[in-house]
């Protein structure tokens, strides 16, 4: 293992950083690109380095042969296709709902028929305000290009895997993209562990404490958006609701060991008077 | 010397921030920067291949005026000659910048920027790294005053910049090459040499320093190169913010 | 643009859903501020005002003028306030919103209307020359309520500010350098601050100290500008629905308490500054008598 590499723009990555095990096509992630050196003798061909555009730690998958950037947690969210996200829902066109991802940035599209089992008797109706859980599917080539979104996987033609499709009720809270991306890689891995996945072990410890108050929906949008929804808390909904909204947003102003993660559940459900 | 002090995304709503204080000019600079964002009217028509980049510099204590317009022309050409806007996502969009002077003493009214020109830079390309804002590299830049027996002083103090003749900025990339030299009064091609090669050192240390007798004086006259210190500080937050990762088992 | 994205409709009806039950989104009861922190930078007049994430910078600067011509007897104050893209990416810079005239409108209303600073004592020479008192408000995060937390700024600001003294010899008006002659606080005569109320679900719920979703989510708002001895000197429905007038009786005493405690707040901030300053100027002295 070699120690964490954090790269400012126009940094080279030094080679021994580069995964090497195999041969197939070495993936870059964004923020890195390959530029190609003229070598001072012309009779060799160009040598190429791979340099960083963005300030960020290192992170390397030697299974995918892969290497990425993780940059500041704070940055504003940019489209990618395959993402998660949460939209809501702007204006309707006879075609399309056009959606806000992120503000103060274009509309992206969703198909009017982009839904599990829409025909054009059964897709949804969804107004001015309504939020949907999207995955994008394309960002289109060029200037003015559009971002598209679907709430069905293309080849099945189901709104799975991730349970896309009209959010309707609980709340929806903001949070960094760097937690987005974290809770994402939290709540997909299934494997059971004592630290929790990325660092983050809150999702678990509320999972278990509100239980009892009847548990809790939870979607994550990589676009910085926590949609929660406690539908069978009963009388205690709103405020299970509102204490996960709370340990999310102090999570992400302070780093926290998972140990004080634990805490800090504890102590937000014992405030809010939520019986665990 | 004592260095800058300088931190990382030290505000919640804007994509991307920094502070940033020199002790020796006394300027402390406040900067935001909002990207990609969607830029109102049709300002993106003549390059539609590319981010438009906009600097706001906000003066501290008075409305702003031309001396803040001619800056912000000098920020932005050479921002936006270092900004990648053709990446994924910023093509059309606009590169929000905004430099807000929030302490030490103001410019007067048509009084030149140059002696804060290095602390806004500085601030501008921190908040561009807290916003991920793609970049082809980094930068320092320092200003130095020459005075009428010719003696250099490096970052000086709004008095010492008042009686000095001749006043010059330089910015380096981060592989050592020049890229910005304003420089403001009389001065002969000499005496810009002799500032040119200082800078080089404040910059970039020794290393670039060319190797007469001088050099180990120098150093310690100006302590750790900028560029170094820059580095330092964005090293520190992103190990901060990715602490859950790099000291993980 | 100039304007935050709308609310979800879930967001809007969960916070109204919520405020039925008497909970905020923070855990704040219905008539508690965010944690508040005022901290004064090393030049005179120059605060930093931290409002749960709401945060701004004031900086107070004062030149001599000439007095407008039918006022010879008056100095003169005025607040500048800019909204920049720093502040909400919704913002953009160099072309003024609603918001910001609106507030502006607001500051001038209960701060300099109210004669909070005695314009008076600024004269220096009547209709030559007088002293300029500049507040310029930097906004560096906007998470809503933005008229209390300018407003707390700016009285801050006003009462840690010293202007250079100055006197008229043989006509000559003399502005004494900061190192020649203790500098002069300003002529405060009262300590008006604002208190911004938001009603929801008819009027029937009323919080205050509103976050920018809170703000977006209300029906209307309704600000009272009053002192420490409780005089009103500003109240204001400026939009939204209608609100029972009875809510105006019954918040001013709300507000009256929390404009001071606020001012207690300011006090005690400006206290703290002071000993410090006191401290590290005897630490100089001694250093200097040492020298000697």
């Amino acid at each position: 293992m070699v120690s964490p590499l954090i790269l400012l723009p126009g940094d080279e990555i030094p080679s021994e950083y580069l995964p090497s095990t195999n041969s197939a096509p070495l993936r870059l992630g964004a923020g890195l690109r390959l530029l190609s050196q003229p070598s001072s003798n012309p009779s060799t061909p160009p040598s190429h380095v791979i340099s960083a555009t963005q300030s960020a730690l290192l992170s390397t998958d030697t299974k995918r042969n892969a290497v990425s950037l993780l940059s500041t947690p704070n940055r504003r969210y940019i489209p990618t296709p395959g993402d998660l996200v949460i939209a809501q829902i702007h204006h309707s066109s006879p075609d399309y709902f056009h959606c806000m991802v992120t503000p103060q940035a274009p509309q992206a599209m969703l198909g009017q028929l982009s839904f599990e089992g829409a025909t054009k008797k059964t897709r949804p109706m969804l107004k001015q305000g309504d939020l949907v859980y999207a995955r994008v599917l394309s960002i289109g080539l060029g200037a003015g290009a559009e971002v598209e979104l679907t709430c069905v996987n293309p080849a099945t033609g189901r709104a799975e895997p991730g349970g896309l499709g009209p959010l309707t009720g609980g709340m929806v809270f903001d949070v960094s993209t760097g937690l987005a991306a974290r809770l994402i890689k939290a709540s997909s891995s299934s494997a059971e562990q004592q630290d929790g996945v990325a660092g983050l072990v809150v999702l678990d410890e509320l999972g278990k404490k509100l239980e009892k108050a009847g548990g809790f929906e939870i979607a994550v949008g990589r676009n910085g958006k926590v949609w929660v929804d406690c539908a069978n808390g009963g009388d205690s909904a709103i405020k299970a609701t509102v204490a996960i909204g709370r340990c999310l947003s102090t999570i992400d102003e302070h780093e926290l060991s998972p140990t004080d993660q634990r805490k800090l559940v504890t102590r937000i459900l014992r405030e809010m008077k939520i019986e665990s | 010397m004592v260095g800058p002090t300088a931190s990382l995304t030290p505000l919640s709503r804007a994509d991307g921030s920094a502070s940033y204080q020199c002790p020796s000019t006394g300027s402390n600079i406040l900067g935001s920067v909002n990207a990609p964002i969607e830029l109102p009217g049709r300002r993106d028509a003549l390059r539609p291949e590319d981010a438009t980049v906009e600097v706001f510099v906000k003066p501290g204590t008075a409305p702003g005026g031309v001396g803040e317009r001619y800056v912000e022309g000098i920020i932005k050409n050479m921002l936006t000659k270092l900004i990648l806007g053709r990446e994924k996502g910023y093509a059309r969009r606009g590169v929000v910048i905004t430099l807000a002077i929030v302490g030490g003493e103001s410019v007067g009214r048509g009084d030149s920027y140059l002696t804060l020109l290095p602390a806004l830079l500085h601030t501008a390309l921190l908040a561009l790294l807290s916003a991920s804002v793609p970049l082809s590299m980094t930068f320092s830049a320092t200003v130095l005053a020459v005075d009428a027996s010719g003696k250099i002083t490096r970052e000086p103090s709004p008095k010492e910049a008042a009686t000095a003749t001749s006043l010059h900025v330089f910015a380096f990339s981060s592989n050592g090459h020049l890229l910005l030299s304003e420089s403001q009064g009389p001065f002969e091609f000499k005496t810009w040499e002799n500032v040119h090669q200082r800078a080089l050192a404040i910059c970039h240390g020794t290393l670039a320093r060319s190797s007469d007798g001088d050099v180990a004086m120098a150093e310690d006259v100006d302590g750790q190169p900028l560029e170094g210190a820059l580095r330092e500080v964005v090293e520190d937050k992103i190990h901060l913010d990715y602490a859950w990762k790099i000291d993980a088992p | 643009m100039n304007k935050e994205a709308p609310l979800s409709i879930a967001e809007r009806d969960f916070i109204l859903n919520a405020l039925r039950e008497d909970v905020r989104l923070d855990g704040r009861e219905a008539d508690q501020f965010r944690p508040l922190n005022v901290s004064f930078g090393e030049e005179y007049g120059h605060v930093k005002i931290q409002l749960g994430k709401t945060s701004l910078i004031v900086r107070i600067s004062s030149e001599v003028t000439k007095p407008h011509d039918d006022r010879p007897f008056d100095g003169i104050f005025t607040i500048a306030l800019e909204l920049t893209a720093m502040g909400s990416p919704a913002w953009e810079n160099g072309r003024q919103g609603d918001l910001e005239s609106y507030v502006s409108n607001v500051l001038d209303r209960v701060i300099r209307h109210s004669n909070a600073l005695d314009t008076e004592s600024l004269c220096v020479l009547k209709g030559v020359s007088c002293w300029s008192i500049r507040a310029d408000v930097h906004i560096t995060d906007y998470d809503g309520n933005l008229i209390d937390a300018a407003c707390i700024g700016i009285m801050a600001g006003l009462q840690h500010f010293r202007r250079p003294d100055a006197v008229v010899k043989d006509g000559q008006v003399i502005v004494y350098g900061v190192d020649e002659r203790v500098p002069v606080a300003l002529n405060i005569t009262h300590k008006p601050l604002s208190i911004t109320f938001h009603t929801f679900d008819e009027g029937k719920r009323v919080i205050l100290d509103a976050t920018r979703k809170e703000e977006q989510a209300s029906e209307a708002d309704v600000l009272i500008g009053l002192n420490n001895a409780g005089d009103v000197c500003y109240i204001s429905k400026f939009s939204g629905f209608p609100v029972d007038a009875m809510v105006f009786v019954n918040k001013s005493s709300v507000a009256l308490e929390k404009v001071k405690e606020i001012n207690n707040i300011i006090d005690k901030a400006l206290q703290a500054d002071l000993t410090k300053r006191a401290k590290t100027a005897l630490v100089e002295e001694s250093r200097a008598a040492n020298d000697r």
